[in-house]
């Protein structure tokens, strides 16, 4: 295959759902063959909370740019789609 | 130094037009050329279009953010800009950074400046073809799993991942949230480090942070004494491109009377197998903001073939009925990795091989996705492991230009710096 952007059909989809999981089944089994005793990674940290203070003033151009980037908005709101999630 | 209107003009002649690089997205109209005094005064930098910089578009070089403008700065543009640098423009790159080839972005493939008919190497695609062309001086990327080294490798420029941790990724637009780390691409490793130097530090807003010893610029100039170097031993099938390596480790071990040790790796053959697992969970689960409700389009409805691959990838093996029997899989074996590097790193300084173990192929033909995958075997054990890697231009084959990585351990990024350096006053 080429690795070019295209759009994807649902076709293709469909293909690349089962090539997808496919390719993750060969991991899998890779993986699930390893005989040494393994144990989950995990990462301690220190430090690892914020310290509390006082909210900053914040950005005046902030809430701007966020309407100008949001698909539906009204005057004060950003409008989300009704009963589709 | 070179003015930002010479790279404007560079830019204007082979960007869309001339040779047709395609790596700049989004020239900054803010750009002017500053006298602010810092650290990075009056250095034009390019940045990947997935890190935010205020007022600029952070598309992802994804139809999903394609309109979409930064409302903030992340924590390495705000550096930069305290230390007098020029935001110069956004990166074109792999869509969402998935991809190692520089083609799947939606705004069209980026171009090797040094071939133009050959990929550049990704997901950085456009930070290190921009370096390459002579578009900027310095650029910003991300590594997931080579994303910084693969395209320097390829471009012939150089390019650092971190330690992961040290540098802040509040801003950045992730990929797999356990592995991403921004670095830089510049076209000497002074340059690289400098600005290494700049944005490196903890940020309490990113909450895997952790503070690291800053990186002294004058000891990068040092050659190192006492240096046990760690060849890879890793069979690869272009055998010029480790004859490279080989020959440019035996000078070094000459000139500066370095031991040069060949070490094994034994779980080097499950990187790949640890590391798409990892990052198809953690991308299919970082996506799920890209819902088209508060800013841009739905991902699954408008990315490409590669971004869907792995949502649905992603999606399918994170269900329930698995009970993350693949993810946890992955993080144990990627435990073991980790350990096996922090065993070797007692035994040598650094460990050197080819960045990418095969040469880039033409944009646009046609690979299966193993061999694709199979370029980033080299660069992916250290975001497993965590540690500090970078490549260097190491020679040529024919025009193509060879990359020869160097890994220390976590934290030894300035004695990294330093080796490769010394390596790149041999040439």
């Amino acid at each position: 295959m080429d690795f070019l952007w295209h759009e994807v059909s649902e076709k293709e989809k469909q293909e690349i759902k089962e090539q997808a999981k496919s390719i993750m089944d060969n991991f899998s089994r890779k993986l699930s063959k390893v005989s040494k005793k393994m144990q989950e990674s995990l990462v301690e940290r220190e430090k690892s909370e914020r310290e509390e203070r006082e909210a900053g003033e914040g950005d005046s151009d902030f809430r701007k740019t966020i309407f100008e980037n949001a698909p539906n908005k009204n005057k004060d709101f950003i409008i989300a789609e009704k009963k589709q999630w | 130094m070179v003015e930002l209107k010479q790279y404007l003009n560079e830019i204007e002649k082979n960007n869309k037009k001339g040779k047709k690089i395609n790596s700049i997205l989004q020239i900054n109209p803010e750009a002017k050329q500053v006298r602010k005094s810092g650290k990075l005064k009056g250095k034009s930098i390019v940045v990947k279009a997935n890190i935010n910089v205020k007022g600029l578009n952070a598309s992802c070089a994804s139809r999903v953010l394609e309109d979409y403008t930064s409302g903030f700065d992340a924590t390495v543009i705000e550096k930069v800009k305290q230390e007098g640098g020029i935001i110069l423009g956004m990166a074109n790159m792999d869509e969402f950074a998935s991809g190692g080839s520089g083609e799947t972005s939606a705004f069209g493939p980026v171009k090797n400046p040094r071939d133009l008919n050959l990929i550049p190497g990704g997901s950085s695609s456009g930070s290190a073809a921009s370096v390459a062309a002579g578009f900027c001086d310095m650029a910003l990327g991300s590594d997931t799993g080579g994303s910084i080294r693969n395209p320097a490798s390829h471009c012939g420029v150089v390019g650092v991942k971190p330690t992961y941790s040290s540098v802040s990724r509040y801003g950045l637009i992730d990929l797999g949230m356990s592995l991403d780390q921004i670095g830089p691409i510049a076209k000497n490793v002074s340059d690289a480090a400098l600005l290494l130097r700049v944005i490196q530090g903890y940020d309490e807003r990113d909450s895997i942070s952790q503070d690291s010893k800053k990186i002294n610029l004058k000891n990068i100039e040092k050659i190192p004494k006492k240096l046990v170097v760690g060849v890879l031993d890793f069979e690869i099938k272009d055998k010029n491109i480790q004859r490279l390596i080989d020959e440019k480790v035996k000078l070094a071990g000459k000139e500066y009377g370095w031991e040069i040790k060949k070490i094994k790796i034994d779980c080097l053959d499950l990187a790949i197998e640890t590391y798409y697992p990892l990052v198809y969970v953690e991308f299919f689960s970082a996506t799920r903001r890209f819902d088209g409700r508060r800013y841009g389009k739905k991902i699954e409805e408008v990315a490409g073939p590669e971004v869907l691959r792995r949502i649905l990838g992603g999606s399918e093996i994170s269900k329930a009925e698995y009970h993350g029997r693949y993810y946890h899989l992955a993080l144990k074996a990627r435990k073991l990795i980790q350990e096996e590097f922090a065993k070797i790193f007692k035994k040598v300084d650094c460990i050197v091989s080819p960045t990418v173990p095969r040469l880039p192929h033409k944009i646009g033909d046609k690979i299966s996705i193993e061999d694709m995958y199979s370029y980033d075997v080299l660069t992916v054990p250290a975001n497993l492991a965590g540690n500090c890697a970078m490549s260097i231009p190491c020679g040529k084959i024919g025009f193509i230009p060879i990359g020869m990585q160097i890994m220390c351990n976590n934290f030894e990024d300035e004695k990294m710096l330093q080796i490769a350096r010394s390596f790149e006053k041999l040439n």
